[in-house]
């Protein structure tokens, strides 16, 4: 590849992940994804007690779980006593984060917290796909400049500006827009291998209605949701659901190419995701939670100009 | 910043790249957290009946107590008690019975000595829906000395 040419495809690379965008934006992604990390999707400490109190050994520990063991033994973080302190370390960083008191340290111990809980969690014999794509942004957030904006850190650096920091925090950066791009890419395809896996693994099958059927009428009825009884019981509109969950997730990462159509496809999956909720129960919040930060903050000219209007 | 650019677009190539992990390493599929293969709800059903079974797994003890086995009742997720357990033992098969009372056991004074597994299959049918009660299953463990 000559010189020239590889000099545009950075150039490309960098418009693509690091334009010029407000901090702003960053800092509210920060506010909320913590806040909701930390007030609906916190983990149960006392599920982690009685797992550690129960169980001697991981049935099939994360590889989280075996790095940290490699390292610390067992009986020194892996044990009721040591989660309780983890837990209220946890908690203490993600209200640090949350407020934006050293953002970016306090941010990567509250990620770190969550993820060896979440992995934890998943190292006997389950897991579970709901917390993987929102832990993974909580690690992201630590890595670009979230707390330029709405932080205590901030406000710090407005009043006593350091020597080589002559204009304070910025309001605009190159490096504030990749997290929410990083996810975008994720989400494209998680829903992308979820639809293809579908109809690799069931072909046209998957569409007959009695599939979807099928699936909606057990977890439904488990879990107590009337709405996915009634569907169940409704052939053609589980046909047409069928064909729109196919749809939906093998051309989501259209999205990725059409900016100006992004918004559509965002609108589309969290109504996905409600959907599945409310018909079976399938807890997807904090891939709601991205959905709603995308639509809002990924390309938020399409509702500025809404607004302006 | 040219320096940050290029840290982060590691960190980008990453991020992305290791998702493919799960997908080529199959071994290693299930430990991998975060970065997970996402075939879900990949099974298809043929046309027909739509039928769904709820079961309910519960412990009898020595004083005739009854609780129902959850997760939280024996420290393990849903889907290993599920697999390890439900399963099995709906189908007659009563072999894992005794490691389960064992493992319920372990942290309870008055202990575990029956368990009987309840269950009904939910029917869709073109009245609505229809409820049928399967048989229960029993296992009754052996006691020291009972004989």
């Amino acid at each position: 590849m000559s010189a020239g040419s590889m000099s545009r495809w950075v150039d490309r690379w960098n418009a693509y992940w690091f334009p010029p965008t407000p901090t702003l934006h960053l800092a509210i992604c920060r506010v909320i994804a913590v806040a909701a990390q930390l007030l609906w999707f916190f983990p149960d400490l006392e599920e982690h007690r009685n797992l550690l109190r129960k169980n001697p050994d991981f049935i099939e520990p994360q590889l989280l779980v075996r790095a940290i063991s490699a390292i610390i033994p067992r009986e020194w973080l892996f044990t009721p006593d040591a989660f309780t302190v983890l837990y209220w370390v946890t908690i203490v960083a993600g209200v640090a984060a949350l407020v934006g008191l050293f953002t970016r340290t306090s941010l990567f111990v509250f990620a770190l917290g969550t993820w060896i809980f979440v992995a934890h969690l998943f190292s006997y014999g389950d897991r579970h796909h709901t917390e993987a794509l929102f832990c993974i942004f909580l690690m992201l957030l630590a890595l670009a400049p979230s707390g330029e904006r709405l932080s205590v850190d901030a406000a710090i650096r407005r009043r006593r500006p350091l020597p080589n920091d002559a204009g304070g925090p910025s309001d605009t950066s190159d490096m504030a827009i990749w997290p929410l791009k990083v996810v975008h890419v994720l989400i494209a395809a998680t829903y992308f291998s979820a639809g293809m896996s579908k109809l690799l693994h069931s072909g046209t099958r998957w569409l007959n209605g009695y599939t979807l059927q099928g699936h909606t009428f057990g977890d439904a009825l488990e879990r107590g949701h009337p709405a996915g009884i009634w569907l169940a019981q409704q052939h053609e509109l589980a046909v047409a659901l069928s064909f729109f969950t196919i749809l939906l997730e093998v051309f989501f990462f259209v999205s990725l190419f059409l900016p100006r159509l992004a918004p559509l496809f965002f609108l589309g999956a969290l109504g996905f995701q409600i959907g599945l909720y409310v018909s079976a129960g399938y807890d997807f919040f904090q891939h709601m939670v991205l959905l709603t930060l995308l639509l809002f903050f990924l390309y938020p000219a399409w509702w500025q100009s809404r607004l302006a209007k | 910043m040219p320096q940050r650019k290029t840290l982060v677009s590691i960190v980008i190539f990453l991020v992305i790249g290791l998702h493919a992990v799960p997908v080529l390493y199959r071994s290693e599929r299930g430990t991998l957290w975060p970065f997970m293969q996402w075939a879900m709800y990949k099974n298809s059903r043929k046309p027909g009946p739509i039928d769904t079974r709820q079961r309910r797994l519960l412990a009898i003890s020595s004083k005739g107590a009854t609780d129902t086995v959850t997760p939280h009742l024996v420290g393990l997720s849903i889907t290993v008690l599920r697999q390890r357990y439900l399963v099995p033992i709906g189908t007659g098969d009563l072999s894992p019975a005794p490691e389960l009372i064992d493992r319920l056991n372990r942290h309870r004074g008055d202990p575990v000595v029956e368990l009987r597994l309840e269950s009904e299959t939910y029917t869709i049918t073109d009245t609505g829906i229809t409820r049928t009660d399967d048989p229960v299953v029993t296992y009754r463990a052996e006691v020291p000395g009972s004989r």
